[in-house]
């Protein structure tokens, strides 16, 4: 389609980074090349070297790292050993980076029409009125309604996907060859996320700009790369057309991710122990949710958010329940509900037949054993000053049965369920990896044996394998256990593979609600159609994205 | 209701800066009635009669009867304390034991000595405090950030007074550079006709040369006394915070996008803006407090003088109304920090 | 536990001076009558501001009382003053902190003011005017120096309070059934004590300068207790004339007071953070 130049416009030539003498290797032996008018996807997990490999590109390595071996050169000549204004001239002017996170990349004390102001100062002389003009400009070029009153905004004043559309724009300042986008939709939601990588393309493309795009998702890979390059450990794994490496990775390691990426089959509902339950008990839900009603006053005024507005459902023996929505749609506060963490304003919680709405907090903590949540970070959500051991424990005061040595032998049970070594037993928290701490979160949950456990984001911000590896747990503990859950999500892959009904909630409300088949086969409402589409699958990455670069194009024409 | 309602929209109207000010110059009222509070009851902790104590022991029975009739001391002590407040608030402190004079026109008198030692002492403990950070912080390892951790921690253990002395004696007595450590100007020297109090600005509108370098002379060791021992403690808490930014996201991104590095100094310098503001507040604080004990050494005749001689011959009356003017100076001083916090930083909702 | 001890000494050579100052004072305290054969309140006239020599090692003053004598038994008089403040500011002031952060009211919002109000005040001055007004005994500065840190430590601790109740693992605490008295106690406090700790170090810094600058300017403990800014204070007037010894020597000890309590600070404040504590 896209016909080759004859020189990469980015030469990246068997590149080595370390952290000082003696130190392991950052990156070792890194060769790729970018050309003009390509998207080039790098995957990898944490600790895979990506951000490594994009700072090293701008000659802005951490302190203490620097380039032990390789070239890289742009347009055939090698950027190392330039001077610092030399490299100035090419960062912001010739390669661009856009970084995750987008608030956190902007002052927080000057406008974002400032901002971008001074970034097109410092590569094209103009004045002060031009390059705010021209600044006005960019935000209307990607996509931002009422640009003129958006400039004089501070940061703080912007929502996540309108701050990334700045940096977007300050990237596109001065026509950059190159654009280094490095996770750059982290931590949006899925809609945004898509609106934001579509503009992002499509202003690329309109620019002829080669794009390196950084991500730990393979389904952004399928649906935006032209090529994908593999990493872990600093090295490059694979490298290869996209359409090439989704059919088949010749490689063992892409092969684990590719697959710790794809959907597990939907769980059969009442598996395990919940397969012997009778539909009387099924007649009679676990955990029923009447008309809740959860309001937050507004500072300053006597108006109200209505963060629960009227949510009714309900989970029955052995059953998962998923409460998808995006972030601001309620369903954390729901679980905060649920296990009194917050008092509702309105309606009414049953559990187990037993009205726990208005119940007493001294009289609600027994029930605390049936009715467990898994945190959604799962770092704070463990005291930083306790050790493994006492964290697992310490639900188990809950249990008058057992003494001091009770708790001792079922703590060393509980990690064996979780999958966790007895070793880390004195760990703390700091000293695990994300996977090992949400672990521990769910040991601390399912200490126990609670009939009902609310996961908020089990999955949200772990790397591929590990989400897998969570999901995959999740479905162990569900078929052994039989437990019923409440499961709160953004992540709809995560959904399909672990309920059995979603409910899908915007604004407080639930707009949609019932099997999960039926829903992500056959949706009813719009904006539940419009989650799904922004959702992005690699089973149908190939097709979608020539779509998408259909629409693309249309869209620029 | 509906004036409240209106009020409300017509508050919604102002713009920022003025709601600012306004809303914090309102909120100095309820504060100066604490501090007036406490100077109140500060008295009161003393075991026997006020009237005797705030008379001291020249009293006669006459004197004590009329005294205890204008402070209402028969009253109930609430009583007492509003007609404190109202008397302190008609300029009224009582007349001190010791000059026999109104304790009102004592600390006006002596109020300006004060205020351009501290003035010129802030202004020396903010350069030196400031850059130093600055330059530890962008040039990490480097002989500034090392001499300058040493330093820190120096000057957080060194008592201003002692350091005031050393100073005294290596540059009056030793080397002889110094001026003599007695008074803010040489005694055949005449003093500038008082404009703004501030002799070294008053001898330049009087257009006084000598007057003008002999103030100056004087100003340079209890001047450096102070400064030294708190640029110190500014340094630590501006290096922090522009360590924090200068190593935050936004700043690499700047650096990422092609910004030049005095431009990046620049932005990472107004992010401090804020914090630097409110920890300089505090110094004045300490500054203050510290001016006690190096008018003390120097002999300078402010407000920390008048203080230590209130102290010394328990002229409780002089204390009491020294006290009241520290705190609402202080006072002052945090509401204008506040009102410029908040100038500077635009998250702060109003 | 000492493993981690040692290795964290050989690491921070701050911390090993720290200890090692802090050692001096300890044997000053301890051992004071077998370090100087010399009472520190004797006078003797005819033996008046003699410079430092074999006799004197550190001079004498004006009354000619022996300097090293009065610096080593001013160590307990320093050392007792500030210490027992400190100790009293923190047994009060951290409870406080941690239940008007804990429990937010009116009562908690009242007691926030009282300390606005204290804190309002310049620290040096409200002391000086405590003191003066109460007696100048040595227990009286210790108490005022308690009063005026309580609001420090509250301040402190209450902070960490209001961020920490907010964090995760308290939410998380109650859904395993943690009691009020369990999340304070057991996951709030032991959190927000790193700062409390760094409160002490600075405190105990402070109440030393803050105890010998009354002393200075005569609003503290009086003459002839030895007390190292009192004795700084008596060599005032001869330090214009060239008599050095008698300022100089009292000075260095507060020095030595305060760095080696902020040296410890740092390594305290590195030792109780199980996330810092083995950390290069």
């Amino acid at each position: 389609m896209r016909a080759p130049n004859a020189a990469p416009l980015l030469a990246v030539d068997n590149l080595s980074v370390d952290f000082g003498e003696g130190s392991p290797k950052a990156l070792s032996g890194v060769s790729f090349e970018l050309r003009r008018d390509e998207v080039l996807g790098i995957v990898g997990e944490t600790g895979a070297g990506k951000s490594v490999l994009a700072r090293s590109l701008l000659d802005l390595l951490p302190e203490g790292g620097r380039i032990v071996e390789g070239d890289i050169r742009l347009d055939g000549a090698s950027v190392l050993g330039l001077s610092e204004t030399e490299q100035g001239k090419l960062r912001g002017a010739r390669i661009a980076l856009i970084g995750t996170n987008a608030k956190a990349l902007l002052d927080p004390v000057a406008t974002v029409g400032a901002q971008i102001a001074r970034v097109l100062r410092a590569h094209r002389a103009c004045g002060r009125r031009e390059a705010w003009a021209a600044a006005v400009d960019l935000l209307a070029q990607v996509g931002i309604v009422n640009p003129e009153r958006r400039a004089k905004a501070y940061p703080h004043e912007l929502s996540g996907g309108m701050a990334q559309r700045v940096v977007i724009a300050m990237a596109m300042v001065a026509n950059p060859d190159i654009v280094l986008a490095d996770d750059a939709t982290l931590g949006l939601d899925a809609t945004i996320q898509v609106q934001v990588l579509d503009l992002l393309v499509k202003r690329c493309r309109e620019l002829g700009a080669g794009v390196v795009l950084i991500t730990h998702d393979l389904g952004i890979i399928a649906h935006y790369c032209d090529r994908v390059a593999i990493m872990k450990g600093g090295r490059i794994f694979e490298l290869g057309e996209v359409g090439r490496f989704l059919e088949g990775p010749r490689d063992d390691y892409s092969r684990t991710l590719l697959d710790a990426a794809r959907v597990r089959p939907t769980p059969m509902a009442g598996q395990g122990e919940g397969g012997g339950v009778t539909d009387e008990a099924h007649a009679k839900p676990l955990l029923d949710v009447r008309r809740l009603e959860k309001f937050f006053p507004i500072a300053g005024s006597t108006e109200v958010v209505r963060a629960i507005d009227d949510v009714s459902f309900s989970v029955g023996r052995g059953e998962t329940l998923a409460l998808v929505g995006e972030s601001g749609s309620g369903k954390t506060t729901v679980g905060q509900c649920l296990v009194r963490l917050l008092e509702c304003d309105g309606g009414g919680i049953t559990f187990d037949g037993v009205d726990i709405t208005d119940m007493p907090a001294k009289e609600f903590r027994p029930l605390r054993r049936r009715l467990q949540m898994v945190f959604q970070e799962p770092y704070v959500a463990l005291n930083p000053r306790w050790p493994v051991r006492a964290l697992i424990a310490e639900p188990l005061r809950l249990d008058p049965g057992l003494d001091a040595k009770g708790r001792e032998h079922r703590v060393r049970q509980l990690l064996d369920l979780v999958h966790l070594p007895l070793s880390l037993a004195e760990a703390y928290p700091h000293e695990l990896t994300a996977g090992e701490q949400k672990r521990i979160g769910i040991a601390r949950a399912l200490a126990t044996g609670p009939d009902f456990v609310v996961f908020d984001e089990p999955t949200t911000a772990l790397d591929i394998r590990v989400r897998a590896q969570i999901i995959d747990l999740v479905r162990d503990l569900q078929a052994e256990i039989g437990m019923s859950a409440l499961f709160i999500t953004h992540d709809l892959n995560s959904v399909r593979s672990l309920a059995h009904n979603v409910a899908v909630m915007r604004h407080g409300k639930i707009v949609e609600y019932g099997e999960t088949e039926a829903i992500f086969a056959h949706p009813t409402q719009d904006y539940t159609r419009m989650l799904l589409s922004a959702e992005l699958p690699i089973e149908q990455g190939l097709l979608q994205r020539d779509r998408a670069e259909a629409r693309r194009l249309a869209g620029t024409a | 209701m509906t004036v409240a309602v209106r009020l409300a929209g017509f508050w919604g109207t102002v713009p920022r800066p003025l709601k600012i000010v306004v809303s914090r110059l309102f909120m100095l009222v309820p504060q100066l009635f604490g501090v007036m509070m406490v100077t109140f009851l500060l008295v009161r902790l003393l075991p026997g009669d006020p009237a005797l104590l705030l008379l001291g022991n020249m009293a006669t029975p006459d004197t004590i009867a009329a005294f205890r009739e204008r402070l209402g001391l028969d009253l109930p002590i609430w009583d007492q304390f509003l007609r404190y407040v109202w008397n302190a608030l008609h300029g009224d402190l009582g007349t001190s034991i010791f000059t026999s004079q109104p304790v009102v026109s004592d600390l006006l008198e002596r109020a300006p000595a004060t205020l351009e030692l501290i003035t010129y002492a802030m202004a020396l403990t903010i350069l030196i405090g400031v850059t130093l950070a600055i330059v530890s912080v962008v040039r990490p390892g480097g002989a500034v950030d090392i001499g300058s951790r040493i330093y820190g921690l120096a000057a957080g253990a060194i008592p201003d007074f002692w350091i005031g002395l050393l100073l005294i004696y290596f540059f009056f007595y030793m080397l002889g550079w110094a001026a003599a450590p007695f008074g803010r100007i040489d005694t055949f020297v005449t003093p500038p006709p008082a404009v703004t109090g501030f002799y070294t600005l008053d001898s330049l509108i009087a257009g006084n040369p000598q007057a003008f370098f002999s103030s100056v002379g004087r100003l340079v060791l209890p001047v450096l006394t102070l400064a030294i021992v708190n640029a110190g403690a500014l340094m630590k808490m501006t290096k922090t915070v522009f360590a924090d930014v200068y190593r935050s996201d936004f700043i690499r991104h700047a650096r990422a996008s092609g910004l030049p590095e005095r431009t990046i100094r620049r932005i990472a310098l107004r992010n401090c803006l804020p914090p630097i503001i409110t920890l300089v507040g505090f110094m004045v604080g300490f500054l203050l407090g510290a001016a006690v004990l190096v008018e003390t050494i120097f002999s300078w005749g402010g407000l920390g003088q008048y203080a230590v001689q209130a102290v010394v011959n328990s002229d409780y009356p002089a204390l009491q109304g020294f006290v009241l003017v520290a705190a609402t100076f202080i006072l002052v001083v945090y509401t204008v920090v506040d009102i410029l916090y908040e100038l500077a930083d635009p998250r702060i909702r109003v | 536990m000492r493993a981690t001890f040692t290795r964290y000494l050989s690491r921070h050579p701050g911390a090993v001076i720290g200890l090692v100052l802090l050692g001096l004072q300890v044997i000053a305290i301890l051992f004071a009558p077998w370090l100087t054969s010399y009472s520190p309140v004797e006078a003797d006239p005819l033996a008046s501001l003699e410079p430092p020599s074999l006799a004197h090692w550190f001079g004498t003053d004006v009354s000619g009382m022996d300097i090293y004598a009065r610096v080593i038994y001013a160590t307990r008089i320093n050392l007792l003053i500030s210490l027992t403040a400190v100790a009293v500011a923190f047994v009060i002031g951290v409870p406080v902190g941690l239940l008007i952060g804990f429990y937010r009211g009116g009562l908690s919002s009242l007691v926030m003011r009282v300390f606005d109000f204290i804190q309002s005040f310049p620290i040096f001055v409200l002391g000086m005017a405590l003191v003066s007004v109460m007696g100048q005994e040595i227990w009286n500065v210790s108490i005022v120096l308690a009063v005026l840190f309580i609001p420090m430590f509250a301040r402190v601790i209450r902070a960490e309070v209001l961020s920490l109740r907010e964090r995760p693992f308290v939410a998380a605490a109650r859904c395993s059934g943690a009691t009020d008295f369990s999340i304070m106690f057991r996951h709030i406090l032991p959190n927000a004590l790193t700062p409390a700790i760094v409160q002490i170090s600075i405190s105990v810094g402070l109440a030393i300068l803050l105890t010998a600058g009354l002393s200075f300017v005569g609003a503290g403990v009086r003459m002839p207790t030895p007390e190292w800014g009192l004795m700084v204070s008596s060599g005032a007037q001869q330090m214009i004339l060239g008599v050095w010894w008698v300022s100089l020597f009292p000075g260095l000890a507060i020095v030595i007071a305060v760095l080696s309590f902020a040296l410890i600070g740092d390594m305290a404040k590195d030792l109780s953070d199980p996330t810092t504590r083995d950390r290069r």
